[in-house]
């Protein structure tokens, strides 16, 4: 190799790995650096102790548990219902069930609050017509807006779980006489207990750093990161928050090493695992069948609401339908739509190229620089938004620092959303260069190939589906996620998921189900295009 | 008990798998069935265990009636290629699974436990967990955990392909040690011949979904009645009537009931003499060294034969040599 290569190489782990240190680890030291500089000036777990004689916090706290511990227990028992029914059952409907559960993710989180106000709020369709005006907004409405939110992001690590099934296990239970539900019982379960534990904590990570649902409808059920913005944007109280941000990494970095534990444990499988045949059993399958579609009529039908709403008069007093909603009044008007586009578009191929570069480096050039890019990657995803936000702000809100002058820019935006990512985009890229057939490597080097020909010719055709599939995931993450961006957004640079936010709370409830619409046709129909795209890419390949 | 099964048959979505099978389990015999992938010997072990419906055809133990008989209520034990252990329980709770179920009192299943522990040489191992033991321990907890029930048939399913060479060959020899003293009748799934001579009373070669051909290890190998079963079983030479009348004059033809265009000679290359002669009608081609043996590749009258002859006798190729073989040594098959 020659040395210009080397240096090719070296660039390729040390440029992406510099950039993660400093978008991403900087930030998280200061947040912590910050939690113990006191208002008063000096050093000391002063901000700790405040928070010990704030009673709005412990409320707080004690809502944001309890919030989070249901909704982490009711979400558990109907993912485990529909990732069994996915992929364990006959059922009829499937891909409907599948389809639906991926509605969620392509909206900001408030479009599920949304929607179950318009359904069930006292205004809502259901009240008017029991002529009851029902209480929708506090502890029920977040519980089963969060439920929902969280469901899909469970039942894809659930399902996963239930897809390492060996068939030979139930065939030597069967033999030995156990009935179907002892299989259940003594293989089914056990397999899918790392799944259920791995995807509770993400559930609860993910209800109690909701930002977009609390704000939404969580009317005076105050959490923590209601609270947060609340000391933050409206007391300045900045050491508290950095506190509160500190108090939300622990149940993250706790489901970071869950999952890590879980991940090892599983190892333990045999490689010529087959998958568990299916069998039609008439009682069970329809008795999935109507728990799954009760589920998934649900998510569709409160996104649906939402879509519906945006088109009506006045909801849900005056039906007829209008465009007047999508005429948006408020300062800016659809300029944050773009933003959004911008931002996401920006973070999307910036992201993608980074990872590329990153795991490429990590591949040829092995050894304790890897080693120290792979342990650092997988942390992002144990931060919540809302505190990698708030991290932001502290470490780029400078003057002193160079680094100062990307504060209120778009490229600092894109930069969060791509680092909050940072570690699906990551696992996702990684796997995809497992793909990369390594013979083929060696075959060109050494034939002559220079590096960027290896890129060329072996890299790219195998990674293009991967690359494309980053691109998407991180565009569409970026579009719609609200946490993360709340603190950084300025009044010239605003982002679409949080004008709909403002729109909710100035009562212009139509208006932010349109400008949610536009955000939801936006991502899907670049999530339709993938779609479409990666089945042509495979013929023959079975439907998931 | 044996296991009687007349006129078997199984197809998958119109593509036969298993044809006309006839079969019969002596009460304490060890069956070996034998054949390529995709014979149909997985399907019949499969469909004996109860773990797939047939489509017609009887199975019986001890004259009693299997079809109506789910797997679970069959008291059967099997044992997969990919040892299939509970991966949460442990080695005493995965021996111990069989009996658990049937309600066994736990002193009853603890003294079971140890004792067939005991048995598979694993006594201090009850504690660990499947991933902690090698594949040749996780294979005898799996033998181990079938055996626990006291199972009236014990099913095979290829269990020692996924062990290296040494493992299995000490396995293969406790597998075959077990049965005998517990004189449980068993059935083994192997696509390895060797593995079926030396551990079956009875073979049977199956093709294509049907029985090639039946029995002991020494019938199939040294009296193969088709050319298939013949190369199944190992190297041999297949000559057609007119060589193998120059080869062996006391031969003469095609045996009566084989018309001469479908018989051929099967001669394995062991019984093939060679004798080094100026005037030889054969011709070494190749030589392949093997350590206790060697292989002699010939040419003789057209056809290219194989020998082996002991490894102290040096042949170079291009050399001329006498080749004879005594009749009993040959066996006629169909083409």
């Amino acid at each position: 190799m020659y040395a210009s290569e080397r240096w090719l190489l070296r660039a390729c782990l040390l440029l992406p790995l510099a950039a993660l240190v400093l978008f991403f680890g900087v930030p998280m030291l200061t947040i912590a650096w910050r939690s113990l500089v006191q208002d008063t000036g000096g050093i000391g777990w002063g901000n700790y102790a405040a928070l010990l004689d704030t009673p709005g916090v412990w409320r707080a706290l004690a809502n944001s548990l309890l919030l989070g511990a249901v909704t982490t227990a009711v979400t558990l028992v109907l993912a485990f219902v529909v990732a069994f029914g996915l992929e364990r059952t006959c059922m009829p409907g499937r891909r409907f069930v599948a389809g639906a559960l991926a509605l969620p993710m392509l909206a900001p989180s408030l479009v599920l609050g949304l929607g179950l106000i318009f359904l069930l709020g006292r205004n809502g369709i259901v009240g008017k017509m029991l002529g009851v005006r029902p209480e929708i907004y506090g502890f029920w409405g977040l519980l089963i807006a969060d439920v929902l939110y969280a469901l899909p992001q469970a039942v894809l690590i659930v399902r996963t779980a239930l897809r390492q099934g060996d068939a030979r296990q139930y065939d030597a239970a069967e033999v030995l006489g156990a009935t179907p539900w002892r299989q259940f019982c003594d293989i089914t379960l056990p397999q899918a207990r790392y799944g259920l534990l791995s995807a509770g904590f993400v559930v609860f990570t993910i209800t109690i750093t909701d930002f977009g649902n609390a704000v939404v409808i969580g009317g005076n059920f105050a959490v923590l990161a209601t609270e947060i913005y609340n000391q933050v944007s409206g007391q300045m109280k900045f050491g508290m928050g950095a506190v509160v941000g500190m108090l939300l990494l622990a149940p993250a970095a706790l489901s970071v090493f869950i999952e890590r534990m879980a991940a090892q444990r599983a190892g333990a499988g045999a490689e010529s695992a087959l998958p568990p045949t299916l069998t039609r059993r008439p009682g069970r399958d329809t008795a999935f069948f109507i728990a799954c579609m009760g589920i998934a009529c649900s998510i569709v039908a409160l996104v649906l609401t939402v879509v519906v709403a945006s088109f009506i008069r006045l909801w849900p007093y005056r039906l007829d339908l209008t465009l007047k909603h999508y005429d948006i009044t408020i300062a800016g008007g659809y300029a944050p739509l773009w933003t959004s586009v911008w931002v996401s578009a920006l973070a999307a191929s910036v992201g993608t190229v980074m990872l590329f570069v990153l795991c490429f480096g990590i591949r040829r050039m092995p050894g304790r620089l890897a080693q120290a890019a792979t342990a650092l990657s997988a942390l992002p995803v144990g931060v919540p938004g809302l505190v990698l936000g708030l991290a932001y702000v502290f470490t780029f809100n400078t003057a002193t620092w160079p680094w100062g002058m990307l504060y209120g820019t778009a490229i600092l935006l894109a930069l969060c959303n791509y680092y909050h990512y940072h570690t699906q985009g990551f696992m996702t890229m990684m796997t995809g260069m497992r793909n990369v057939p390594t013979t083929l490597e060696d075959a060109t080097t050494v034939l002559g190939g220079s590096t960027a020909r290896v890129l060329r010719d072996v890299y790219l055709p195998a990674l293009l589906p991967t690359l494309l599939a980053v691109l998407v995931f991180l565009f569409m993450r970026s579009m719609v996620t609200l946490s993360a961006v709340i603190f950084l957004i300025t009044p010239s640079l605003p982002m679409g998921a949080v004008t709909v936010m403002r729109l909710d709370e100035a009562g212009l409830t139509s208006q932010a189900a349109a400008f949610s619409t536009c955000i939801m046709a936006v991502v899907g129909s670049l999530a339709l295009l993938l779609h479409l795209g990666t089945q042509r890419r495979k013929p023959g390949s079975k439907p998931a | 008990m044996s296991l009687q099964i007349t006129a078997l048959h199984k197809s998958f979505d119109g593509q036969v798998a298993l044809e006309r099978i006839h079969l019969a389990v002596g009460a304490s015999e060890f069956v070996c069935l034998l054949g390529p992938s995709g014979c149909g010997k997985t399907t019949l072990l499969r469909i004996i265990a109860g773990l797939l419906p047939a489509d017609g055809g009887r199975i019986t133990l001890g004259g009693r009636d299997l079809a109506t008989l789910p797997a679970r209520d069959r008291g059967f034990g099997i044992v997969f290629q990919s040892y299939s252990l509970f991966p949460h329980m442990t080695v005493a709770q995965n021996v111990g699974y069989g009996l658990a179920i049937h309600r066994t009192p736990a002193d009853v299943v603890q003294a079971r436990i140890a004792e067939l522990l005991d048995m598979v040489k694993l006594a201090d191992f009850g504690t660990r967990y499947p991933a902690q033991l090698s594949g040749g321990q996780q294979q005898r907890v799996a033998i181990a955990r079938a055996l626990a029930v006291n199972p009236s048939l014990l099913l095979l399913d290829e269990p020692l392909s996924a062990l290296d060479a040494r493992v299995r060959a000490d396995l293969r020899h406790e597998l075959r040690e077990v049965q005998r003293r517990l004189g449980i009748p068993t059935i083994m799934v192997t696509h390895d011949q060797e593995e079926a001579l030396a551990m079956a009373d009875r073979i049977v070669c199956m093709q294509g979904g049907r029985i090639a051909q039946a029995g002991s290890p020494r019938e199939l190998y040294l009296a193969p009645r088709t050319r298939f079963v013949a190369n199944f079983m190992g190297h041999s030479n297949l000559l057609p009537p007119a060589q193998a009348r120059l080869l062996q004059p006391a031969l003469g033809g095609a045996p009566e009931g084989m018309a001469p265009e479908s018989a051929l000679l099967c001669i394995r290359p062991e019984r093939l003499q060679l004798q080094a002669s100026a005037q030889g009608t054969g011709r070494v081609t190749g030589t392949t060294f093997l350590g206790n043996i060697q292989r002699v590749q010939l040419h003789w009258n057209g056809l290219d034969l194989l020998a082996e002859s002991s490894s102290a006798s040096t042949w170079e190729v291009g050399q001329s040599v006498d080749v004879s073989v005594s009749a009993p040594d040959c066996a006629w098959v169909h083409a």
